[in-house]
């Protein structure tokens, strides 16, 4: 039976010649480190169902993870959403908050500790799989090779 | 030759583009198979809404357009509260008893009306298509009379393709009529279809000439946009393109806009909310216009069956950017040389920032898209493979 009759037009390689340069031009980048940067590891929270079955995509994500890591507890903007005096209850609730973060150091330094074990641990584990896989792809490659070649006859 | 009857069966009608791919698809392909001068008639609910599915509409025979439409209640006495907790079971991909599996279609949207009418007229039809596949309507259509029955499945990799009801219906009916050949590929690789039981139609798009200044002016926007249309929720990828387009305009400081047209809600991050534009529900032409004129379409779903948003951007002449895990897009965006694929933000990225700064790459993908669309899904090409389909399931029921 014959595919249906969907045909490849001529400017087909202009896409894939595009994608190309694209991933020549992320693989450059990737190496200088322009993606290490916890704000990427936040972005791809949606992305993640890609670890089911990209190996590249689990590596990526790891060193994004790495930048990510360590908490930031000051990331947030103090805002109010209340028109009415708006500017003094930001002042209050900023005044507050310094008063306020000096409890929250303890809590925030024990769980930059369990991040930062948590990835290393993760990280670990890749690479021990990684090394494990290639090892038996190795193997397996050898076992090929040995069974594909012709018997000799026995003298 | 006698004009053969064909009945189509869809849960609901199309009408006014608020509805779902499927439906528009089972609509313009009866209608069109309809001007062709075959006999038609069309079978759907009187439902209008696709969450509550209550009967709006009278009961009844009625001539709309080209069409005969016949529209039947949908059952009132299904247990919507089980449905939806053994649904949720199956969409996680977790297994479930024949018995639950049983009652999720007993209790799925269902007409007793429209099957009851259906088996008994269904010797006086050639054909019965009937789709999307995933209703305990469509189901039971099928069941009236299999071996004449082609499926319109608009497939997705989801959870409830994986059951074994759908696996039966797959494997009981005369044919399946896929939109995409990735689709069919997924359909043989879960039911162990033979490649003779399928057929590749897809549906038609008029082309259409649109004014790309006229959205942007309309709406007051200055910079660049990267535009989605659709159903704006996780399963169509929308929160992965909000924070990717935030990421985007910190990391590269271009000034691109997000245009979202289309309905749900939506929570972009609080720094991408001032170029966020929700243009909501938007008519046919503003459409269109919003297409030709956006920068780039982005479509951040990973399932599709046809991705009609995307050929109608090729039409506009506007690129697309998609998830190159979402088989249908990439294989779309391949054959057609109309877009651009990522599979994390990095190339994503790279590949916006290629879109906004090359005008030349722009105009070259969006123009080989439209080269594309007009080729293959201009009616006269629908029409003929939707002909060669039925002739060779003709020739296997011999």
């Amino acid at each position: 039976m014959t595919e249906p009759s969907f045909q490849i037009g001529a400017d087909a390689a202009l896409a894939e010649q595009a994608m190309a340069e694209i991933r020549a031009a992320v693989a450059r980048k990737q190496a200088l480190g322009a993606y290490r940067d916890a704000r990427i590891a936040r972005a791809e929270q949606s992305n993640l169902a890609q670890l089911q079955d990209d190996e590249a995509f689990l590596r990526y994500y790891l060193e994004c993870l790495r930048q990510a890591v360590f908490v930031d507890i000051n990331d947030f903007e103090i805002r109010e959403r209340r028109r009415l005096g708006s500017g003094l209850l930001v002042l209050a609730k900023r005044a507050l908050w310094k008063i306020l973060k000096f409890y929250t150091y303890r809590l925030w330094s024990q769980q930059n500790q369990v991040n930062g074990l948590l990835v290393t641990a993760l990280e670990g584990l890749e690479n021990r799989t990684r090394r494990r896989l290639d090892d038996l792809e190795k193997r397996l490659a050898e076992l090929e090779r040995e069974t594909a070649a012709p018997c000799r006859p026995r003298e | 030759m006698p004009t053969p009857r064909i009945a189509f069966v869809c849960p609901r009608l199309a009408e006014g583009g608020v509805v779902g791919g499927a439906e528009t698809l089972l609509r313009a392909l009866a209608e069109r198979v309809a001007a062709a001068g075959r006999e038609v008639a069309f079978l759907t609910t009187c439902a209008r809404d696709h969450v509550s599915w209550r009967n709006e509409r009278p009961a009844g025979r009625q001539r709309i357009g080209g069409l005969e439409v016949l529209f039947f209640p949908v059952d009132e006495d299904r247990d919507t509260e089980r449905f939806l907790r053994i649904q949720a079971v199956i969409s996680r991909r977790c297994p479930v008893s024949d018995a639950d599996e049983e009652a999720w279609l007993r209790n799925s949207v269902n007409s007793r009306a429209l099957t009851d009418w259906l088996r008994e007229r269904a010797a006086g039809f050639d054909w019965i298509v009937a789709g999307p596949y995933l209703f305990g309507l469509v189901q039971a259509a099928a069941q009236a009379a299999p071996d004449r029955t082609l499926l319109v499945p608009c497939l997705h990799d989801e959870g409830f393709a994986y059951t074994r009801a759908m696996r039966a219906l797959f494997r009981s009916v005369a044919g399946c009529l896929f939109n995409t050949g990735p689709e069919r590929r997924l359909a043989e690789r879960l039911y162990g279809l033979p490649p003779e039981s399928g057929a590749v139609v897809g549906l038609g798009l008029e082309p259409f000439e649109a004014d790309p200044a006229a959205f942007a002016r309309a709406r007051g926007l200055a910079a660049p946009y990267v535009l989605y249309a659709g159903r704006r929720e996780e399963g169509k990828g929308t929160p992965l393109l909000l924070d990717y387009l935030a990421l985007f305009r910190q990391r590269t400081g271009e000034d691109v806009k997000l245009v979202l047209a289309g309905s749900g809600e939506v929570h972009p991050p609080a720094a991408l909310k001032p170029h966020l534009l929700d243009a909501g529900f938007l008519p046919e032409a503003e459409k269109q216009a919003a297409m030709a004129g956006a920068a780039v379409f982005c479509h951040p779903s990973v399932n599709e069956s046809l991705g009609i948003v995307v050929l109608e951007s090729w039409l506009a002449g506007t690129p697309v950017l998609v998830r190159a895990r979402c088989a249908v897009h990439l294989d779309q965006c391949r054959r057609s040389s109309g877009g651009l694929w990522f599979s994390a933000y990095p190339e994503f990225e790279e590949g916006l920032l290629s879109l906004l700064r090359r005008p030349d790459l722009r105009r070259a993908l969006g123009d080989a898209g439209r080269a594309y669309v007009r080729r293959e899904y201009a009616w006269p090409a629908v029409l003929g493979r939707f002909e060669d389909a039925l002739s060779r399931f003709s020739g296997r029921r011999r």
